[in-house]
């Protein structure tokens, strides 16, 4: 149970490191956002990359936690199967990948191998349009929920982009939404939601209505800045991407606060690989110290992340497979690390 | 005395990112290039050969086919000393040619200053694409950046001919009387003028020619063509420069490669073919470089930045074949890990400076640089 | 307020700004002249656009991986700051420190380095001087890491002298030697790991890592020197004190100051053999850092508030560089409030008109004045203000239409529609030859009609035409 995690003053212990950056093919370019095959055996990792960037790092990379790489798609653009400024991925219980796009204002629905099948969306305020849609989860129904960001709303869709509902206007009050952006869903259906402007997190009913909210401003324990993203596990622990304090925080299924992880990244596959080849590189990167002690600029820990590497930078996304087991994707390190329960 | 010729122009396409020399120019002969790449190498049957050592990645159809009519000339292990492996810095010294300090004119600027020693012509240097590549700037020298020939020029947003001839007949007067107002203002008002000059002409270019290639729809198709139709309206333009890329190629090596040579190279040979439709074939040079090579070990999907390159000299009037000796891959002739290079890149500009442009070669190659035969030497008059 | 009031500020907001909207010169009309002054000088917490807002939309804007991250950060920031003049103290020392990215190649310690000046932009002179010569970005541009106890080399040294406060002919090659003597030990945390990754622009395997200052005590010449002809066992601190207090310095920094804020001088290689512009307004400079004991706000607040700078004779005899082209015309559109995808467009087309912000061309940062016209810089500056400020849509431009319906119903005459745009366009002066070819042209291209309070489309193209062909004329081009 939950003390029992408590007792031993932790409740998640690292694993290991997936991924690296690359621009393009195996590898990630400003991941922002990944999702699991419904088997867990395959990873879709969505990279924002940036708009001078080629076009080709702007992808979906599939591969397993083993670093199995299975190739890519999608690329800069504004065509079918194409993003701009792609934010959020999910994958629904037919295994079909969908990706929000927050400049287009768009889905764009793929297959699991990632063959495009369609897109639907557009731009507006009425209900059913978008602006800025981001986080992107389904809920117990296999209905898509987004987080509909400078709507200032959460909208619920059918899988085949048919509008159901929506919920959340712009304010700081219960229920009102700031820039939402990552959203979870736990098991009896109700809904997570990382109200980003707002610093924390808020909790609905599967029809929307309010029920709790967690967190305020700042970056002690329990509290937030910028939250990202969020998600439950089968006992009701609510773990957030605590974004702009740079690290992931979890809540007991009543919000008090669990734990808070800064990241221990270490080499993935990937990375091997690469000082495998570099070598002079591999050298030079054992003779430094990669946590030196530093005077830094400021106390924004975006800062220390700068310059620590294995520390999360940019923590953005939370996955979760059937062990229970927690994978982070960290936009500015390009990369995922994983933790497992501790018991 | 020499009858009156043609100006002979120059046309650099920029590999950017960094070409993999070794999978463009390929030692299939040698048994230790399969032993280097396991996994991103072209296996000996795909290579199209040009010796029993050496063949060019299957890419590069289009380039062989001309090499087959000894219209290219291939040189080999490209480099400079203490090469520099980072993207910026290797372009900046290419640019440049300054490779120890920070350079601050380009070697095309220089060129340029050397054959219009007073900028008489706005448009002596061109650049296709996006920004204005260092090699071309040089103080004093104008030159012109155009990413869309056809809407080249001032106000290309205003719709409408009348709207937009009124506009720039009230711009040409604004700055023809601005030039009485005082030094800062004459100038400005005198450089008005020469850039709606620059633009008129190099918009009509394109009315002008007509073709019977077909350009491939891709960037550096379109800016070859961009380039044929100035080149065609001779308006005096001697400098031409585009780029295309991105070669660098750390995973998804083979595929992207393989787009990217084949791209360029059907680019080029359309080009050459435009060329010689308009009997210009001798009177164009094109020089394909690239800021550096890759590390001669791949990374399983790609492989990283090196050094030792390869660079192109292609046109009517080469001495096709190969120059400068292939670096070895012996481990022991590496050079930390990379091709090592046997000839500065600053002899190519020297070579094209002298012999082309017929200008210092000093000067636009920042020292002296044994020369190249890839062109015959100028017979003196 | 009279109009000419208002004109002297638009001049000051020109300077000591990126220029201001019309609303923006009314509102410090209320404050008055020296009321302005104060009011930009009050630098203490400024605001711009969230920096999570912004790495939550430019994600390369948060990690700086690529080359030149962090010049579209800093863009937003000189569009939205309501502290504009700190953004162009900024500017100015980024001007004269100039460090660049290809010899750096990690774009963080660049970005780092800006922020660094905008911290002590406006402070003591010696600590901004201390900052920089710690700063990772700096001791890596001027080779400062390979400065040894044991094998000096001068290059920060000298710069720091010949560049960045002293200027050639005020002191000796030994001066030289033993200034760079005081830096030893000055260098970067992991100095190989991080130079070998720079050389190889390796951002492998998790992205950039930001670099960090670093005392090296063993690695420090503690020993006597002789700098300027004082003797001790100096340090870098120790050099900075004995170059702040130098006449040169103050003289240096001084004309650096009038060629930036007051009127353009020639290039900075040509100082030693060409007199100032107007050498007392020099003097006064001069005296101003010393009496305010080095303080650069207060050296400013003199500037803005003297006689020379406030005089018609040097309005407009600068040309914008096109940082400052491109900021102004952004904050008239007003249009730049949340991240835009459009935005990394702008500042490419800045580096097309020839400033490529942490690129500057040499060591000795830009020229200014007529170096940055050419003709591919000008059509780019003439199509770019042309382009932004034409946008219909844009709040700046709904402002316009609206101060035009307000004209009444009818027909607005040309003269009036000039008038309104020159005013609009944060009160230009145009010479009077350009202001009738201005009224000649909305003459010519068709009356504009307001009915019920309203332009219509047609009538909106027409301002906009008249917008375009202001924003492309030789006065825009100048500040």
């Amino acid at each position: 149970m939950a003390t029992k995690g408590l007792e031993q003053g932790q409740f998640l212990r690292y694993v290991r490191t997936v991924g690296m950056t690359t621009m393009r093919g195996r590898g990630f370019y400003y991941p922002i956002d990944s999702a699991m095959s419904n088997d867990g055996g395959r990873l879709y990792v969505l990279s924002r990359s940036f708009e001078r960037a080629v076009s080709d790092s702007m992808r979906v990379t599939m591969l397993n936690e083993d670093g199995e790489y299975f190739g890519v798609f999608g690329s800069a653009g504004i065509g079918d199967g194409q993003f701009r400024w792609p934010c959020g991925i999910a994958v629904n219980d037919q295994n079909r990948v969908f990706v929000t796009d927050e400049y287009l204002n768009r889905v764009s629905v793929f297959n699991e191998s990632g063959e495009f099948l369609k897109h639907w969306g557009s731009e507006g305020e009425m209900e059913g349009m978008l602006n800025g849609p981001s986080g992107i989860v389904f809920d117990r129904d296999n209905n898509v929920l987004i987080a509909d960001s400078r709507n200032h709303r959460i909208q619920k869709f059918t899988s085949d982009g048919e509008f159901v509902k929506s919920f959340g206007e712009y304010g700081s009050g219960d229920g009102c939404l700031n820039l939402p952006w990552g959203l979870g869903v736990n098991q009896e259906g109700e809904i997570f939601v990382a109200d980003w402007g707002n610093d924390r997190i808020q909790r609905f009913t599967p029809n929307g209505e309010f029920v709790a909210k967690y967190g305020s401003p700042g970056r002690e324990e329990g509290e937030f800045t910028r939250p990202a993203g969020v998600i439950v596990n089968q006992e009701g622990y609510i773990y957030v991407a605590d974004w702009g304090n740079e690290r992931v925080q979890v809540l007991s299924p009543d919000g008090e606060f669990v734990q808070k992880i800064r990241g221990q990244a270490t080499n993935s596959e990937w990375a091997e690989d690469f000082l495998g080849v570099n070598v002079e590189e591999a050298g030079a990167r054992k003779r430094a110290n990669l946590e030196p002690d530093i005077e830094y600029f400021n106390d924004d820990p975006h800062e220390e992340s700068s310059h620590i590497e294995k520390l999360f930078w940019g923590p953005v996304s939370l996955m979760l497979d059937a062990e229970d087991r927690l994978f982070i994707t960290e936009t500015n390190r390009h990369r995922i690390q994983v933790f497992e329960r501790d018991n | 005395m020499v009858t009156e010729t043609k100006p002979r122009s120059l046309v650099i396409v920029q590999l950017s990112g960094g070409n993999d020399a070794l999978n463009t120019v390929i030692p299939y002969g040698d048994g230790l290039y399969y032993d280097w790449r396991k996994e991103v190498r072209i296996e000996q049957d795909r290579v199209l050969k040009i010796n029993n050592q050496l063949g060019l990645n299957p890419a590069l159809k289009s380039i062989k086919n001309l090499w087959d009519h000894e219209k290219v000339a291939v040189i080999n292990g490209v480099g400079y000393p203490e090469p520099n492996r980072s993207h910026f810095r290797s372009i900046d010294i290419w640019n440049t040619g300054e490779s120890v300090g920070i350079g601050d004119s380009g070697w095309l600027g220089r060129a340029l200053r050397e054959i219009d020693p007073n900028g008489e012509n706005p448009i002596a240097g061109v650049n296709f694409g996006k920004g204005l590549p260092r090699a071309l700037s040089c103080r004093g020298v104008p030159v012109a950046s155009v990413s869309d020939l056809e809407n080249y020029g001032l106000f290309p947003d205003i719709q409408g001919e009348r709207s937009r001839d009124l506009t720039l007949s009230a711009f040409s007067q604004i700055y023809g009387s601005a030039m009485a107002h005082d030094n800062v203002a004459q100038f400005i008002g005198q450089t008005g003028i020469d850039a709606l000059k620059g633009a008129d002409i190099l918009r009509t270019a394109p009315a002008q020619y007509s073709s019977a290639i077909e350009y491939a729809n891709n960037p550096i198709a379109q800016s070859m063509k961009s380039i044929a139709q100035v080149l065609t309206a001779d308006i005096g333009t001697r400098v031409f420069y585009t780029q295309h890329g991105s070669f660098d190629t750390h995973a998804a090596e083979l595929e992207t490669h393989t787009r990217l040579w084949t791209e360029t190279s059907d680019a080029i040979a359309d080009f050459m073919e435009d060329m010689k439709e308009h009997n210009l074939e001798d009177d164009v040079l094109v020089l394909v470089w690239s800021e550096f090579g890759r590390r001669i070990k791949d990374n399983s999907a790609g492989t990283d930045h090196g050094s030792g390159g390869t660079a192109f000299v292609i046109g009517g009037t080469v001495n096709g074949g190969l120059y400068g000796e292939y670096p070895s891959l012996k481990e022991s002739d590496h050079l930390e890990g990379d091709l090592h290079f046997n000839n500065d890149f600053r002899s190519i500009y020297s070579t094209i400076a002298e012999r082309w442009l017929e200008v210092d070669p000093a000067i636009v190659s920042n020292g002296n640089y044994e020369q190249h035969e890839f062109i015959s030497p100028l017979t003196s008059n | 307020m009279p109009e000419s009031q208002i004109e002297l500020i638009a001049h000051l907001a020109r300077r000591a700004g990126f220029g201001a909207t019309r609303e923006e010169l009314e509102e410090y009309g209320k404050i008055g002249y020296e009321g302005t002054v104060d009011k930009l000088l009050e630098t203490s917490s400024p605001q711009w656009m969230s920096e999570y807002l912004i790495r939550r939309y430019h994600p390369d804007e948060s990690s700086m991986l690529a080359g030149l991250s962090g010049l579209e950060a800093w863009l937003y920031r000189m569009i939205t700051t309501d502290a504009p003049l700190l953004e162009k103290m900024t500017l100015f020392w980024h001007g004269i420190f100039a460090t660049g990215y290809p010899k750096v190649l990690n774009a963080k310690p660049l970005s780092d380095q800006i922020r660094m000046f905008k911290k002590y932009a406006m402070g003591d002179f010696r600590d901004l001087l201390v900052e920089m010569a710690r700063d990772p970005a700096m001791i890596i541009w001027l080779d400062n890491q390979q400065n040894h106890k044991d094998s000096i080399n001068e290059n920060f040294g000298r710069e720091l002298l010949e560049l960045f406060s002293m200027g050639v002919g005020n002191y000796t090659e030994d001066d030289v030697k033993e200034c760079a003597r005081a830096f030893t030990g000055w260098t970067i945390g992991n100095c190989e790991y991080m130079e070998l990754r720079s050389a190889r622009d390796s951002d492998w395997p998790y992205g950039r890592i930001s670099w960090h200052y670093e005392f090296d005590a063993q690695d420090h010449d503690d020993g006597e020197k002789e700098f300027l002809g004082r003797k001790g066992n100096f340090n870098g601190e120790d050099i900075v004190e004995i170059i702040c207090e130098q006449e040169a310095t103050a003289r240096f920094i001084a004309r650096h100051i009038y060629h930036f804020f007051v009127a353009d001088e020639p290039p900075v290689p040509q100082w030693p053999y060409q007199p100032p512009r107007d050498p007392e307004a020099i003097n006064q400079i001069v005296q101003a850092y010393f009496d305010s004991n080095y303080d650069i706000k207060s050296v400013m607040k003199f500037v803005f508030n003297s006689d020379f700078f406030k005089s018609e004779d040097c309005w407009y005899e600068k040309v914008k560089s096109p940082a400052e082209l491109v900021t102004g015309v952004m904050r008239l559109t007003e249009s730049v409030d949340r991240p835009q995808y459009e935005h990394s467009s702008r500042q490419l087309r800045m580096q097309y008109m020839g400033q490529t912000l942490s690129n500057p061309p040499s060591v000795e940062g830009w020229d200014g004045g007529t170096t940055w016209i050419d003709t591919g810089a000008l059509v780019e500056r003439m199509n770019f203000a042309s382009e932004e400020l034409g946008k219909l849509e844009t709040p700046g431009s709904k402002e316009l239409f609206s101060k035009i319906a307000f004209e009444g119903n009818g027909e607005v005459e040309a003269d009036r529609i000039i008038d309104i745009c020159l005013k609009h366009l944060g009160t230009i002066n145009v010479k009077d030859d350009t202001r009738s070819k201005l009224v000649d042209y909305a003459s010519e291209n068709g009356v504009i009609r307001v009915i019920d309070q309203e332009i219509d489309d047609v009538g909106k193209e027409k301002i906009a035409g008249v917008v375009k062909l202001i924003a492309s004329t030789p006065e825009f081009q100048r500040a």
